[in-house]
């Protein structure tokens, strides 16, 4: 799978279609994002496995967002499991990427990835690399809404008084690019207190989240505390689609249910 | 969300009332007292008095 990558990122450098090609590379033994520039580079290109398969993804959409942020003329490609892809369609939908000015080359994950992720779509659209295999069931939130909830409320607040408000979940977010952020509010978030305001802190990043997250996952491997933040956003993002019939990032040119005013819609889509 | 974190989804409410419907207003938030005064403290009351002590 990785040479197919690694020729179709060379094809797209030689041609002169991207300036730089977006994804991990393991270098001194560690496995890190890397934007490669020359083709002779690629011989470090990694898929995102250290140890074993994805476990040592990055957010590369949110370093494209940077990226572009610096050069919006230039052409960039980059590496997409089914996870950023979807968070490339939604970049694009709320105009943080330009489309035409993004190259995805796509890998599809194998059944036990998309397994441990419980994911929804584990396959970008046009993979170059890999088998797309079925989207799997989502089990943890079903585990949530099996409690009572007297059970439910000690099970998250629990979880929650875990965190030591460390801003990882929202740092490494690829969703998250807003210049102000409601969690630094002093209003709803108090600074310098330890336990985090609960549930105000959790609640309101998983309202944010609504129309945006796409489960890649990486809050929930970034966070110290081991806090199922996974099962939460799955939770709201299945509320949008009971709602509204909506799945984040799943249609290229989808607009979100929650950005279009007047009467509410049918439930399960227009 | 709330249901979902063991908290009475009750607890919160949105309405839309203009400025020039005191009435509905006054309605509204009086219904809401008395749904509250039925369900009864809060849960997270509870912790927190839990957590000073």
């Amino acid at each position: 799978m990785i040479e197919i990558v690694r020729q179709k990122a060379g094809e797209l450098l030689n041609q002169g279609k991207i300036k730089g090609f977006i994804a991990p590379s393991r270098e001194n033994g560690h496995v890190a994002p890397r934007l490669f520039t020359r083709v002779e580079e690629l011989s470090t290109l990694n898929l995102g496995d250290s140890s074993s398969e994805g476990d040592a993804r990055y957010p590369l959409d949110k370093i494209l967002i940077t990226l572009h942020r610096k050069y919006p003329d230039d052409c960039f490609g980059i590496l997409v499991r089914g996870c950023d892809q979807r968070g490339l369609y939604t970049l694009y939908r709320l105009n943080q990427l330009n489309p035409d000015r993004v190259i995805e080359v796509g890998i599809a994950c194998s059944p036990g990835l998309a397994k441990a992720c419980e994911c929804l779509k584990p396959f970008p659209d046009d993979a170059v690399a890999g088998d797309p295999v079925a989207p799997e069931g989502q089990k943890a939130v079903e585990m949530v809404e099996d409690m009572d909830m007297a059970g439910r409320f000690e099970f998250w607040m629990d979880q929650f008084s875990k965190c030591v408000k460390c801003y990882g979940c929202r740092d490494i977010c690829p969703m998250c690019f807003c210049n102000e952020c409601s969690l630094e509010c002093k209003d709803l978030v108090s600074k310098g207190d330890l336990p985090v305001d609960i549930p105000v802190f959790h609640l309101v990043r998983a309202m944010h989240m609504a129309d945006r997250c796409i489960d890649c996952g990486l809050c929930e491997e970034a966070c110290p505390s081991d806090i199922p933040l996974r099962t939460l956003y799955k939770k709201t993002g299945r509320i949008m689609d009971e709602e509204f019939g909506f799945t984040s990032g799943i249609n290229k040119h989808e607009k979100s249910p929650l950005s279009i005013m007047g009467p509410a819609p049918d439930k399960k889509g227009p | 969300m709330l249901g979902f974190c063991g908290i009475e989804a009750e607890r919160l409410r949105a309405r839309w009332v203009s400025s020039a419907e005191a009435p509905e207003f006054v309605e509204e938030v009086n219904d809401f007292i008395s749904a509250l005064k039925q369900i009864g403290p809060s849960p997270l009351k509870k912790n927190t008095a839990q957590n000073v002590a």
